[in-house]
């Protein structure tokens, strides 16, 4: 059981070699309590989850500020991307105009990482900045290490941006990693994440989203490593006119356990929001997506779509999926849409009508189940590598 | 060749426990055309789907060779790469896998490496032209929100770029408007025209004699019950036209 008020532990002791610029002690011990006392959130979904989130934390002798490499590609003089202990030292008040605003502190996961901020990146676009290139961050996590990486976006009015995440290696790691994304009236922010940990990880991510009035914004999400991968995605609708998209794809194999939540929050009325999740699941690889759209009783207006399909490719395989509405207003629309199956067998036989050996029709046809999320995702690289690595799943 | 040919003898097809095909004997020989005509339910589309070996389809007796190999041995994807092609009547849509990619892949599964892309892409360019077809075609997901016509163009299409040795067209006419028969006719003239394409054989399943109109068949049958009773030349079409197929069955029942 968890007690009200946590006691002093060994990572107590860890937070010591943290950056006091970015995060005073006392405000990491608080984030650090708040990760201990908090529950997950997360019931084990069925009798095949082993695993208890409730307990689960990093092992304190683990944590090094070297456990993470992180490198920022930027081609737009306009916009500051650096790492985020420069940021807390050269752009302090632009970093505190988003770092901890956006409610990631708030889930027991984005409270450990809270915690321990250290390593991260901070990208900044001023107004009506138009980056024509992706902001391409790549998080290189070291072997048998407790790593924290942090990325804080703020995305002013009218700026348009792109920002990529990248995240690879963490053999036997533990991975607990934010992203705070905070724009601006009018403003165009897609945030993209394609997880590639080492299949010995274990992957928290929690991002969370608070947009402004008139602004699109998107998550869009890829998980294709680490033995565990446990992730929150969250839009905060607090301003009207809103749009909105949530994108998350997901695959596990072999022992893999995926568990995500997405949360739409509509506050305010008048805004959209659309989530979208494919998911596939083989060997023994099992799923949990927990979609949640949130439609407060004065929020009119609000049009929130959320559809989920998912594939399953063998008999161990599992894959739950959750949708929640709850929806307090009256003049809203809300679609929801999910399926859950194996491969079509007159699609397998279309295929092998044209001469395709059945293993490569299933790959063909579970490879095209992704695509339409794969679309969804920026460059043209990116798509590529995304199919790279479902192939290489199906393989 | 001796055993060259499409040959069925004496085939047997039974779907979910229910004899369809109560003997079937027909030989498509290399370069013509046969029509395989026959009211709704006589077991037209079961020939279609046994031949090409559709799971649900259970042969319980007889052969069928292609140029003398037996094709009831083979997996579905071994007999398309021995040489036989099926037209679906509904053909299956799969989202996400585009048209040109699709094509390719069937290309480089039954003719492997024989074209390079750039040739291959003209040749999906001309014959598209050939059937009317745009080319944002190529881009879209296979068969997904495709009309009826779209999808039967895009079957004539991969008969076109496949170019088998023996096509067997289950209602390719059905739900086309002139047009599109048209296209159809002149996609089928053209493949018969190439090199490629010279010896196809055409078994083509229809209802109606208007395709035939546009691709004129050497040889005519009729099946009703899972058998053909009746074997002719073009005349035979004409006469189901003008009679229907109640003069067939009255002239059986008077043989009988």
């Amino acid at each position: 059981m968890l007690s009200a008020t946590a006691v002093r532990t060994p990572l107590h002791d860890a937070l010591g070699a943290s950056d006091a610029a970015l995060l005073p002690p006392e405000d990491r011990a608080r984030a650090l309590d708040a990760f201990l006392t908090t529950p997950s959130g997360r019931q084990k979904p069925s009798r095949f989850w082993r695993i208890d989130l409730d307990t689960i934390a990093p092992d304190a002798r683990a944590i090094a500020p070297n456990a993470v490499a992180v490198d920022i590609q930027n081609a737009s003089p306009r916009i500051v991307a650096c790492d985020l202990i420069t940021a807390a030292r050269e752009h302090a008040p632009l970093l505190r105009r988003a770092f901890g605003t956006s409610g990631a502190g708030t889930t027991k996961f984005g409270a450990l990482a809270r915690a321990f901020a250290g390593t991260g990146a901070f990208v900044y676009v001023p107004h009506d900045a138009d980056a024509a290139e992706p902001i391409v961050i790549t998080y290189t996590i070291a072997e048998n290490s407790a790593a924290f990486p942090y990325t804080v976006v703020l995305a002013e009015r009218g700026a348009r941006a792109t920002v990529l995440e990248r995240f690879a290696g963490g053999r036997d790691a533990f991975v607990c990693a934010a992203v705070e994304a905070v724009t601006e009236e009018g403003s165009d922010l897609h945030c993209a994440a394609h997880q590639s940990l080492d299949a010995g990880a274990r992957w928290f991510s929690t991002r969370t989203a608070r947009p402004g009035r008139n602004a699109r914004f998107a998550w869009t999400s890829a998980e294709a490593g680490a033995g565990l991968a446990v992730l929150d995605l969250t839009v905060a609708i607090a301003q009207p006119g809103i749009d909105a998209g949530i994108t998350s794809l997901f695959f596990p194999t072999g022992n893999q356990h995926v568990d995500v939540v997405s949360t739409v929050d509509h506050a305010v009325g008048d805004s959209t929001s659309h989530t979208h999740v494919k998911s596939a699941a083989t060997g023994a690889g099992q799923a949990r997506y927990l979609g949640t759209i949130r439609i407060a009783p004065h929020a009119q207006g609000s049009d929130a779509s959320l559809r989920d399909d998912a594939l399953l490719l063998s008999k161990r395989a599992h894959i739950d999926s959750v949708p929640a509405l709850e929806i307090g207003a009256n003049d809203v629309k809300a679609y929801h849409g999910a399926t859950v199956g194996a491969l079509d067998e007159e699609q397998i036989f279309y295929l092998e009508s044209r001469g395709i050996e059945r293993a490569a029709a299933e790959r063909t046809i579970a490879l095209g189940f992704f695509e339409p999320a794969i679309d969804r995702f920026p460059t043209e690289a990116l798509r590529e590598e995304l199919r790279a690595a479902l192939a290489s799943k199906l393989a | 060749m001796a055993d060259q040919g499409l040959r069925i003898a004496d085939l047997h097809c039974n779907v979910a426990g229910n004899e369809i095909l109560k003997g079937i004997d027909l030989m498509v020989e290399p370069g013509k055309v046969h029509a395989l005509m026959g009211p709704n339910g006589s077991g037209k589309s079961t020939l279609a789907f046994s031949l090409t070996g559709h799971p649900q389809y259970q042969v319980t007796k007889g052969t069928v060779a292609l140029d003398g190999t037996d094709l009831l041995e083979l997996a579905p994807d071994k007999r398309a790469r021995a040489g036989l092609f099926l037209s679906f009547q509904y053909p299956a849509a799969i989202p996400g896998v585009k048209v040109a990619n699709f094509l390719h892949a069937a290309r480089q599964a039954e003719r492997p490496g024989d074209l390079p892309p750039a040739k291959f892409r003209a040749l999906l360019l001309e014959k598209m032209d050939l059937l009317g077809m745009d080319p944002s075609f190529m881009g879209r997901y296979l068969n997904d929100g495709f009309s009826g016509g779209e999808k039967k163009r895009l079957e004539m299409l991969q008969l076109a770029v496949l170019a088998p040795k023996y096509a067997v067209l289950d209602e390719t006419d059905s739900g086309l408007d002139v047009d599109a028969l048209k296209a159809v006719g002149e996609c089928i003239a053209a493949l018969r025209a190439s090199d490629e394409g010279r010896n196809t054989g055409f078994l083509i399943i229809t209802h109606y004699p208007r395709i035939l109109q546009h691709v004129a068949p050497d040889v005519v049958h009729v099946m009703i019950d899972g058998r053909i009773v009746k074997t002719g030349d073009a005349d035979l079409a004409h006469r189901i036209e003008r009679e229907g197929y109640d003069g067939i069955r009255e002239e059986i029942g008077a043989i009988a």
